[in-house]
């Protein structure tokens, strides 16, 4: 059976949508957002990751090393150059700092994990998110779950970022699912390419489908701008966005408040972040956000 | 005070000291006279000797007081009435020169023991104070400066935005809608129109209440006392052998005839429990005289200080005390059954507490036939069955209760004719008018049937007032009042022209208010130990809302929204609000407006599941219509409305003992007391299978269990002969017909319910003993024995390990679910096989009050990773790190079998609301996890909405949250009168945003 990377299974959500929802993170991404806060979800390969937060230094993890990768002198803990992910050292370790990331899993697998919050979904209004990561990475994977899913009368919900081929996509996703949490970053195609490695031009054409098509059916699409300062929280990419969703005919966006924990997150992978700007490292203001959120409605967006 | 500087650290030293003191006590005792007078009472002269030593009898002195000479002795008298015991030099110079509270942690801590009468170790200790009570006073003023300063110190700046959060709160209030078939007359059943801003009356009293210390109130142990000693105790005047269901009618009588009649300023309702605007009665013949040692001191100490004028201090010590000094049910116990070895085990506070020392009343009166009958109606119905022809064991049983009915009677007379003086010389014309309407209800309530709601009300509190005259005020619970007004409600409304409808609700709102703030008017009188474990609680006087009716349908009206609006408005501590939701048949309009509640409170109601109490009891032989019927009692406890004496709160089952003794071949480590069966060292490796270790723990908990019934058997006894309560009875269904007091099994439905304390405690421990040494074989079990008796210094890893990789209860695991309901069974079983002296079963509970953290601090390390000293999981609620998905702890509670749980359980969740999410979707959100809880099977739950930031700056800045409520494990305290402990563990708890 078809098989895909999961990051991981997240039971419990209020805000990834309506209701209570269990949440399904695809491990892999066409895109390279420098400030994606979910920076593990980045790559469709397992790795390994290591908490300093949870590490109690007993060390057990270096005994079991056959290439000692593994030592309190580097840098991020693990020698990724010689690690060979045998994943001995997540066994021993009795704190959980070293963890495995991402999980092949078959579609059963996936549904039996969620089935067990049905009453949740039934009681709330809630139901399964697909986020990632990307999602559409493995489409027919995702279309399975989802179609699975739709047979035992879960809700489900996409999280695109657009990046997708939308034949494809009309044909395997848009049938199985209720709603869609569109992502748009960057109006502007050039900053598109700086800070998220693609152009958007696919993504913007792939919106202006999606809108055609949920004229045309029942799926609800909500386009989302994730606020970064600096890079996506401006004036003019707001405005920008805003016009963009009017020419579409779609007069409502969610604003997504900018996350800093990335930058923790990414050393756990051990990668560096690139901090751009110190604002990075900070939740955003109630001010700031304030902002954001008239520039929008003066561009007649309701949220 | 040269006594009080010299410190040495030889044995030697510590003698002198010890011989120094005592002589010193004994020589201004002697000389002074000022001193002298406390020996002699009104009994007489205190002649008994106390004797001091140590385990090793390193020191060994006795101290006696006879005929008024007080003298000290080289060797323990061998008649002492109580000797105690030091574990070490250290300690003895601790205890003689430490502050009240010192010495209360060296008991508990088994620093020092008593061996013997723990009363005389206290009239001891009272005289060491009537002597130091100047220092005693510094010194506890210098601790309490200390602390303050420790929590100021990490927390020097208020938050108001935290505190201001809170408060607002109640600013916003959602409207619902009409969808419960017998809620006639409200529109918006949230009431969200009003504020207690609508209510200056109610503010007036919640301003009193939140600010007024409660002072000790001598008057009805005064007064009884007065009339035993005028006509005997044990014989009569001519001396025949008194009945003592009579003799205690009889003085009962005496007391209501004779009490004063107090209208509380402004209130619509006459009467108060005490004769102080907020009191503590005292009832000597429980434990009343567990606060001897504090006469001089209660006002002075940190938590739950009350006031104490000189009239009463000199009441309590020459005349009440000495009174019941042998008259009160644990002495009695001692005196009967020579310090039997069930109740030493108590009195070393760590393995079990009884609560029968104290009371027994935790059960449901039977308001709904008063309010119908009357106290005269009731009269002639008992008159009605002596008439039938009775032995003269029911003739007694009955005789007494007309006899306290008539006592009701009197004071209701009482309290007609002192509203009429009231409204004589009011001046204010409106509270003149109801001062009139007030005596007029009076001359007729409680004596005959209620017409009004303000007459059922009226009635349900002189009988509340009443029946605390004769039992404790603690856990008496009013049952399912919803129900039982609103017929009155409802028959008031529809005599009322449409347009003075909304007017009426308005009244019925401040008159329910006005109810809910008479309910405070007094406060159990708990000794400072108490304070420990029991801190913050109030009398627990649980209220029942909602549910389904006896026949099974919708029983949430009117009067469940009013009680509602009300438990949001003042969110006070008592009543206890409990609320019953019965999936499928309750809408949820009623679930998302107790959800809402709960969020503007933080803390109320408690929500149950009908159908799972129903599951829970069904077993027990109970008729289904007297299941549905049933209210909850004390903290979550079930009794079957008025029918049933359940004594709910029988004891504080430490579970966890059980098993450290387990671990310790029956030895328990922190009391030193080896008494448990030999069932095998640890180290021997003589447990070869996991099997083999659960069986070593449930005999250890069948011993305490064994134990503690014996002692609660003995104590029965006691109640039986000091205290039984034909008031009490005549409000039980069965004790007219049996002609029996309740005491003795008079009511329909018998049985005991205990609070099995540490559920996941233990379970998590045989989890990880089960995974680590005989599933995976990780570790020897030797090994972890040593890493638990050294409290996980050198085992860092074997600790994280159990946090981190063991499936903990909690974590949405099989296995650990099938262990819980392992240890839930075989509890249940065992208890249910006991034999029970009023005729009826053992219940099991899985609840802790405050006593997860008393019993914590009493406890080592555990294989569940809780470290020396930590409070357990407050009931059974999941440890914080079983999961990070609050959805497992749900489900795996849900999974739990009702049929073991029949005494309830605890399920604490701790929940934050967003700050930026709509009031709608917060409440829904919680609505979604209670419902799906529910229809999961689950039983109990009840939500703490508040961030451990809060906390933490009411901890600093107790000033800013006077009314913050919190659950503790079935009953609400305000935060900020908790002990450090209890703070500390609910800022621990998890939390989970919503």
């Amino acid at each position: 059976m078809n098989k895909a990377l999961i990051l991981a299974i997240k039971g419990n959500s209020l805000d990834d949508g309506p209701g209570i929802r269990t949440v399904v993170f695809f491990k892999g991404c066409p895109l390279n957002c420098v400030w994606c806060h979910n920076p593990e979800s980045k790559r469709a390969v397992v790795e390994l990751s290591w908490d300093q937060n949870e590490c109690i230094g007993c060390l057990t993890c270096t005994t079991v090393c056959h290439v000692n990768a593994i030592s309190k002198n580097n840098t991020f803990f693990i020698n990724r150059d010689t690690c060979t992910l045998c994943f001995q050292c997540v066994e021993v370790c009795p704190s959980g700092a070293m963890a495995g990331v991402g999980k092949y899993m078959d579609v059963n697998g996936v549904v039996n994990e969620i089935i067990k919050d049905k009453p949740f979904f039934d009681t709330s209004g809630g139901g399964v998110t697909l986020s990632g990561g990307e999602p559409t990475v493995y489409m027919q994977f995702a279309s399975e779950l989802l179609k699975a899913l739709k047979k035992i009368k879960i809700h489900t919900l996409i999280e695109t970022g657009g990046y997708f081929n939308w034949d494809e996509f009309e044909a395997n996703i848009a049938p199985y699912c209720d709603m869609v949490y569109y992502d748009i970053k960057l109006i502007d195609d050039d900053e598109h390419k700086k800070y998220c490695g693609v152009s958007n031009v696919k993504i913007l054409q792939n919106f202006k489908n999606l809108v055609e098509l949920s004229q045309k059916n029942t799926i609800q699409l909500m386009p989302r701008i994730p606020l970064v300062p600096e890079i996506t929280a401006t004036k003019h990419n707001i405005e920008g966005i805003a016009q963009f969703l009017s020419e579409c005919g779609v007069n409502h966006v969610q604003l997504l408040r900018y996350n800093p924990l990335w930058p923790e997150k990414c050393k756990k992978i051990g990668i560096s972040p690139e901090l751009i700007d110190k604002k990075l490292t900070q939740w955003m203001s109630a001010e700031e956000y304030e902002q954001c959120r008239q520039v929008a409605c003066k561009n007649g967006m309701q949220m | 005070m040269l006594l009080y500087t010299a410190q040495s650290n030889s044995g030697k030293g510590t003698n002198l000291i010890i011989i120094s003191f005592l002589k010193f006590i004994a020589f201004n005792f002697n000389k002074r006279k000022s001193l002298n007078r406390y020996l002699k009472t009104k009994d007489g002269w205190l002649n008994f000797s106390i004797g001091l030593k140590t385990e090793d009898n390193s020191l060994q002195y006795g101290i006696s007081f006879f005929e008024g000479k007080v003298t000290v002795t080289r060797a323990i008298a061998h008649d002492a009435k109580a000797v105690m015991i030091f574990k070490n030099d250290e300690a003895a110079r601790r205890l003689l020169l430490g502050t009240p509270t010192d010495i209360i942690y060296m008991l508990l801590k088994s620093d020092v023991r008593i061996d013997g009468s723990v009363s005389y170790a206290n009239i001891f200790s009272f005289f060491i104070s009537v002597l130091f009570h100047g220092i005693q006073k510094r010194a506890m003023k210098a601790e309490r400066n200390k602390d303050d300063k420790t929590v100021k110190r990490q927390q020097p700046k208020q938050d108001k935005q935290l505190s201001d959060e809170i408060r607002k709160r109640r600013k916003e209030r959602l409207q619902g809608s009409r969808d419960d078939a017998n809620v006639l007359f409200l529109d918006d059943p949230y009431l969200s129109q009003y504020s207690v801003d609508d209510f200056p009356r109610l503010q007036l009293f919640l301003d009193d209440h939140l600010t007024k210390k409660p002072a000790v109130c001598g008057e009805r142990a005064y007064l009884l006392t007065q009339w035993y000693r005028e006509n005997g105790f044990e014989k009569d005047s001519s001396g025949n052998k008194w009945d003592p269901i009579v003799r205690n009618a009889l003085a009962y009588k005496y007391m209501m005839e004779n009490r004063k009649s107090i209208i509380n300023t402004d209130s619509l309702l006459a009467g108060t429990t005490t004769s102080k605007p907020i009191g503590c009665p005292v009832y000597p013949d429980g434990s009343g005289i567990m606060i001897w040692n504090e006469l001089l001191t209660i006002p002075y100490r940190t938590y739950n200080p009350f006031d104490i004028d000189d009239q009463t201090r000199e009441v309590l010590h020459f005349d009440v005390f000495p009174f019941w000094l042998h008259r009160n049910v644990r002495e009695w116990v001692r005196d009967k059954y020579n310090n039997p070895l069930s109740q030493q085990l108590d009195e070393r506070y760590a393995l079990y507490f009884n609560w029968k020392q104290a009371t027994i009343s935790h059960t449901i009166p039977n308001f709904p036939k008063v309010m119908a009958m009357g106290t005269l109606g009731m009269i002639q119905e008992i008159h009605e069955e002596l008439n039938k022809g009775c032995g003269e064991e029911k003739q007694n049983c009955l005789t007494a209760m007309i006899l306290c009915l008539e006592g009701i009677n009197a004071y209701a007379q009482n309290l007609s004719k002192q509203a009429m003086g009231d409204s004589n010389r009011e001046q204010n014309p409106q509270r003149k008018q109801e001062l009139l309407t007030i005596a007029d209800i009076c001359s007729r309530i409680p004596m005959h049937g209620a017409q009004t709601l303000h007459e059922a009300v009226m009635a349900v509190w002189i009988i509340w007032i009443a029946l605390h005259m004769e039992s404790m005020n603690a856990g008496l619970s009013l049952g399912r009042l919803d129900q039982w007004l609103q017929p009155y409600f409802v028959n008031d409304m529809k005599n009322i022209p449409l347009e003075k409808r909304d007017e009426y609700i308005k009244f019925a709102l401040e008159l329910i208010g006005d109810f809910y703030m008479r309910c405070t008017d007094h406060f159990p009188l708990t000794p400072d130990l108490a304070n420990f474990y029991f801190g913050g609680s109030s009398s627990d006087q649980a209220i029942t809302l909602g549910g389904i009716t006896p026949d099974g349908k919708d029983a949430v009206c009117d009067m469940t929204y009013i009680f509602l609006k009300v438990t949001e408005m003042l969110s006070v501590r008592d009543p206890n609000v409990n609320a019953r939701y019965m999936p499928g048949v309750n809408s949820d309009t009623y679930l998302k407006r107790l959800c809402e509640v709960n969020l503007i409170t933080a803390a109320t109601p408690s929500m149950h599941s009908d159908a799972a109490i129903i599951k829970a009891l069904t077993p027990m032989g109970y008729d289904i219509n007297d299941i549905r019927d049933w209210s909850a009692t004390g903290c979550v406890e079930p009794t079957l409305s008025h029918k049933h004496f359940g004594h709910t709160n029988m004891q504080m089952m430490n579970m966890v003992a059980a098993l450290e003794m387990a671990l310790n071949n029956g030895y328990h480590p922190l009391t030193k007391l080896d008494v448990g069966p030999k069932t095998g060292r640890v180290e021997d490796g003589v447990f070869t299978t996991f099997d083999t270790f659960f069986n070593a723990f449930t005999q250890q908990f069948a011993f305490l269990v064994d134990q503690s019934i014996d002692y609660n058997n003995k104590l029965a006894e006691a109640h039986q002969l000091i205290r039984p309560t034909p008031l009490l009875s005549a409000f039980i269904e069965g004790c007219l017909e049996k002609g029996k007091d309740v005491t003795k099994g008079g009511a329909r439905y018998n049985s005991s319910g205990t609070a099995i304390i540490g559920l996941a405690d233990v379970t998590d421990s045989m989890m990880a003993i089960k995974k680590l040494v005989y599933d995976e074989k990780r570790y020897s079990f030797a090994d972890i024995k040593k890493a638990v008796d050294s409290n996980f210094a050198q085992d860092v890893v074997l600790l994280s390990l159990v946090h981190k990789k063991i499936p903990l209860f909690g974590s949405a695991s099989d296995e650990a679910v099938a262990m819980a309901n392992r240890i839930t069974t075989w509890a249940h079983d065992h208890y249910s096989k006991m034999p029970h002296y009023r005729g009826g079963t053992y219940a099991t509970g899985f609840w802790s009050m405050s006593n997860h953290v008393a019993f914590g601090t009493l406890t080592g390390a555990l294989p569940s990773g809780r470290l020396a000293g930590k409070p357990f999981t407050p009931g059974l609620t999941p440890q914080p790190f079983a999961s990070k998905n609050l959805l497992d702890n749900i489900r795996d509670v849900a999974r739990l079998n009702p049929e073991n749980c029949n005494n309830n359980i605890a399920f604490n969740v701790k929940v934050v609301p967003s700050a930026i999410e709509s009031r709608q979707k917060t409440v829904n959100d919680m609505f979604s996890y209670v419902k799906t809880y529910f229809e999961l099977g689950g039983m109990q739950m009840q939500m703490n909405v508040v961030t451990s930031a809060v906390l933490r700056d009411a901890m600093a800045h107790p000033e800013n949250y006077r009314n913050l409520i919190v659950r503790i494990s079935g009953y609400n305290a305000y935060f900020v009168t908790l002990n450090r402990q209890m703070q500390l563990e609910l800022i621990e708890r998890a939390e989970y945003g919503i």
